[in-house]
């Protein structure tokens, strides 16, 4: 892994060797990766290449079958066995995730969706409420605060998404194919804000399939196929130099 | 004997009426929940045990079981048949009502996506907190219109009690309708139970309003 040796300080989440099957169909082989501070990482490939399936992984959501998954150089889960629940509550505090449809909760104000959690951990309301404030105004949500996510467009309603994960102040950001769900005048609102937090510094990793936006953001873009890393690089090197042929042809098929 | 001792003295039964309708909805509504909750666990023989009573509360008629809870306890044991109907009548009523309210919770419960879950466990929200704060008031939402219904069905059910001869209006109704051989008793009851759901019906419209302020 381009980086990890020259750094002293531990990726904020590494992934190796991780395998994953659903019965006897095999979704994730040999996947390794790993995510810097500060670094966007897109992940691209063809439907059903087990792209969300990772970033699920990563998240807990679906129990890995085998391989590492550590956050900051601790281990959630060590050949294919997971630490206790109080650890992986404590690991699940580092990131955040955003749904392809959004998932909001449809009985709270975009407020409440935004406050209700950290509220939950403990955290001074005045402070949370504050802080859900300023991130409604960075996601150009201003005077929606009371609405509820019925009333909101659904690149609206992904933006409330993302400000309730940053309000949990997150350490590295996922992403699930963010835009998939939304009409395609909608997507440049979504994608104007992961921008923003690109540039930021926040680290995210994106699984997507808005090639351009994931050749002008990313640092690094992984193309994965049939559950494996086909290829991984500097987005120019990966999309405008692919070096393998299946890259190629899943490319070939954006050209048009 | 005159129209009005006749509603005079039917209404004397409406207390129990109210005794029974109030009770069983306070006894089989967190009741229904538990049932519920067994009959989705995870552990094959609890949610199979829980399925097999769900199915003969629902299968049997509801007067069996008000006479099996009534005069059960005599036949099996040779106890005495409770002295206040009541105790009896809305255990049955209760339980068979529980098994009603349960499957309406459960397909509540199970239509509610499971991002919602997933949204909750990623936000770090614990298990119990995910199921009061973010399923149960959408599940309440969505299941209104069939917990009115049950309720509508309930008011009308009481007069079954008169299967145990416990001394509600019904009862009453029916034993002045045989010493005087007429008609007219039912039809007074016909419009109580009517009058009963009137008031039933509009006040689950409002609380059913009240939960519309989201979709």
């Amino acid at each position: 892994m381009a980086g990890e040796s020259k750094n002293t300080v531990p990726s904020i989440l590494s992934i190796r060797k991780l395998e994953k099957s659903f019965g006897s169909l095999s979704v994730l082989k040999d996947i390794s990766l790993s995510v810097d501070r500060g670094n966007v990482i897109s992940i691209i490939g063809p439907s059903g290449s087990g792209k969300s399936t990772l970033l699920r992984c990563a998240s807990f959501l679906e129990t890995a079958d085998g391989g590492d998954i550590l956050y900051d150089g601790q281990y959630a889960m060590r050949d294919g066995v997971y630490a206790s629940k109080a650890e992986l509550n404590r690991f699940r505090t580092r990131f955040g995730l955003v749904f392809q449809n959004f998932q909001l909760f449809p009985h709270y104000s975009v407020l409440k969706n935004i406050t209700e959690a950290p509220i939950l951990h403990g955290e001074d309301k005045e402070e949370v409420h504050e802080r859900a404030l300023s991130l409604i105004r960075k996601m150009g949500l201003v005077g929606k605060e009371n609405a509820y996510p019925y009333q909101l467009s659904g690149g609206q309603q992904q933006r409330v998404a993302i400000a309730r994960a940053l309000a949990l102040r997150p350490e590295v950001l996922y992403f699930d194919e963010p835009t998939s769900a939304l009409d395609p005048e909608l997507t440049g609102e979504v994608l104007k804000v992961i921008r923003q937090l690109a540039e930021e510094k926040m680290t995210m990793v994106v699984v997507t399939h808005e090639m351009p936006f994931a050749k002008a953001v990313s640092n690094r873009v992984i193309f994965m196929a049939d559950g494996v890393i086909v290829e991984q690089g500097d987005p120019r090197e990966v999309f405008d130099d692919p070096k393998e042929e299946r890259t190629k042809q899943f490319l070939r098929v954006f050209e048009r | 004997m005159s129209l009005l001792t006749m509603i005079l003295k039917m209404s004397e039964g409406l207390g129990k009426t109210c005794a029974i309708f109030f009770l069983t909805l306070l006894f089989s509504l967190p009741l229904g929940m538990i049932v519920a909750l067994l009959r989705m666990s995870k552990v094959k023989v609890v949610s199979a045990v829980t399925r097999f009573f769900i199915t003969v509360l629902r299968g049997t008629p509801l007067m069996l079981q008000l006479l099996a809870v009534t005069y059960g306890p005599y036949y099996l044991f040779g106890a005495n048949v409770a002295r206040n109907k009541l105790i009896p009548v809305v255990i049955a009523f209760s339980i068979n009502y529980a098994a009603y309210f349960a499957e309406i919770y459960r397909g509540g419960i199970e239509s509610i996506p499971i991002g919602q879950y997933e949204a909750a466990e990623v936000l770090g929200y614990t298990k119990l907190q995910t199921f009061m704060r973010i399923i149960l008031p959408q599940v309440i939402k969505r299941i209104m219109p069939s917990v009115t219904n049950e309720v509508v069905t309930l008011v009308k059910d009481t007069s079954m009690a008169f299967t145990v001869s416990y001394q509600e209006m019904f009862t009453i109704g029916k034993q002045i309708a045989n010493s005087q051989t007429s008609f007219m008793p039912f039809l007074v009851a016909g419009v109580f139970y009517y009058l009963f759901n009137a008031i039933v019906d509009y006040l689950m419209g409002r609380i059913e309003k009240r939960l519309n302020y989201y979709k």
